[in-house]
């Protein structure tokens, strides 16, 4: 692993070699969480046939805005051919006052492989905070040689349009979000992949508590989608459908960050 | 208008009747019931409404269309919803030769269909917009009514009542965005086929 460019608050902990080859890169931010005002940049690129998982060593804190000033992090990814990326953070957790925008931008070439996933919760719950940030922008897209698979772009501003709606969140207050791509297979593998995390999905559904869904995209991966009342067990359930997904994809075992083991 | 008034008639045959759109299957789970159906439509259309106005737009406006199709299904991730708008898109693409001789790319989705139709037969885009939301609106209510105990007074109070939802959620499409947040309604079409009896394809 080469680390190109770094500048605080982020720190890039050294790479780990995994038992598969693979290398495990903690992203670290060292001023504890995003300021009012920063403009965040992640870069990363994967080489041809390389393997790497990326994950973070804690949530993701969104602190209250200063004068106005909205906080951004874009992310750039680029998986070249028959790479692997997985692209594992902790929950984004916008505290009460946050402005935020979150940029990503994913492009795999032929035969890359992507598995990633992305927990919002609504604010500091252990301060019962929920939902009183100011605003969080979330623009999301995937592309393939194929095109864009996936985009993903909304603006939520609970003082403006309530959460609660059943055309929104309902009585839920957690998402929890996992894409599995690989540029180029099948479709009918796609459905393949559907029906089997969807077992996964009926399971692991609680209705009231937490509901999971999934869907093959438009080509080239799968998403699942999960909602819930609480954090708990988000994380876990999420590393069940990428264990699955990663079987069927690429034929090896997932092999979870240590802090999920 | 006589001819936009029968494009946007809910009976028009393009398949609508068979799709629920994952609202069944927030029925079945008792997400969405009677007492709370009318937010529900209304937040809907300020969301997915919102955002299938903007390709109705952008299509009146003459953009490829095969690009636009791509772009929305990357922007639908549930399966069943994605391929229903593309299945009534073909059927609305087919109809609309036959009846006028303009031809019009396959697959579509149906925004785009409706919207690119609108420009043919010269009617403005914003009332285009407004009709396409209108006939949405209805082929949802009247799946509704095959759900759950809604009284034909009472859904047509319902639509009625989203008028200005509607007029909303064109108005804000002008920024033409591609902003929408409907994460229930598309676990309901992801959950959709696990239901054991179900009424809809979608």
């Amino acid at each position: 692993m080469r680390v190109g460019d770094q500048q605080p608050p982020w720190r890039v902990v050294r790479a780990f070699p995994q038992d598969n080859g693979a290398a495990l890169v903690h992203l670290h931010n060292v001023s504890g969480g995003v300021l009012s005002g920063d403009d965040l940049h992640l870069q990363i690129e994967v080489g041809p046939w390389a393997r790497a998982q990326v994950t973070s060593t804690g949530a993701t804190r969104l602190y209250r805005h200063r004068n106005g000033a909205a906080s951004q992090q874009t992310t750039s990814i680029f998986v070249a051919e028959g790479g692997l990326l997985e692209y594992l953070p902790d929950a984004v957790i916008p505290f009460a006052g946050s402005r935020h925008l979150q940029q990503t931008r994913i492009v795999l070439a032929g035969g890359a492989t992507l598995f990633a996933w992305e927990i919002i919760a609504p604010g500091r719950q252990a301060m019962g905070e929920r939902f009183l940030f100011d605003s969080l922008r979330l623009h999301t897209r995937i592309e393939t040689p194929h095109g864009p698979v996936l985009i993903e772009e909304f603006l939520l501003q609970p003082r403006a349009r309530v959460l609660d709606s059943s055309a929104r969140l309902g009585s839920y207050t957690h998402t929890a979000t996992f894409y599995a791509v690989q540029a180029g297979r099948p479709g009918t593998d796609l459905r393949e992949l559907e029906r089997k995390l969807g077992e996964i999905a009926v399971q692991e559904s609680r209705p009231g508590c937490t509901i999971w869904g999934t869907s093959a995209l438009a080509s080239d991966g799968v998403i699942v989608k999960g909602l819930s009342t609480t954090a708990h067990s988000l994380s876990a359930t999420l590393a069940g459908f990428w264990a699955m997904a990663k079987i069927f994809l690429t034929g090896e075992e997932a092999v979870p960050p240590r802090k999920l083991k | 208008m006589l001819e936009l008034l029968q494009l946007a008639d809910s009976a028009l045959p393009v398949g609508g009747a068979a799709h629920s759109f994952g609202l069944e299957a927030l029925v079945e789970e008792g997400i969405l019931d009677p007492h709370n159906l009318a937010d529900f439509l209304s937040s809907y259309v300020a969301e997915s409404g919102r955002l299938d106005a903007v390709y109705v737009r952008r299509a009146w406006r003459g953009e490829d269309i095969a690009g636009l199709t791509v772009e929305l299904s990357a922007r639908r991730p549930a399966r069943e919803s994605r391929e229903a708008s593309l299945k009534m898109g073909r059927r609305f693409a087919e109809l609309f030769q036959a009846l006028t001789g303009a031809r019009m790319p396959s697959p579509v989705h149906y925004s785009i269909a409706f919207g690119a139709a609108g420009a043919v037969i010269g009617i403005s885009e914003e009332l285009v917009a407004q009709a396409y939301l209108q006939q949405c609106v209805t082929g949802l209510v009247s799946a509704c009514q095959r759900l759950m105990p809604l009284g034909q007074v009472a859904a047509s109070q319902m639509i009625w009542n989203l008028k200005s939802a509607i007029l909303d959620a064109v108005s804000n499409s002008e920024r033409l965005d591609g902003n929408c947040y409907s994460p229930l309604p598309e676990l309901g079409s992801m959950r959709h086929a696990s239901i054991e009896t179900r009424l809809f394809i979608s």
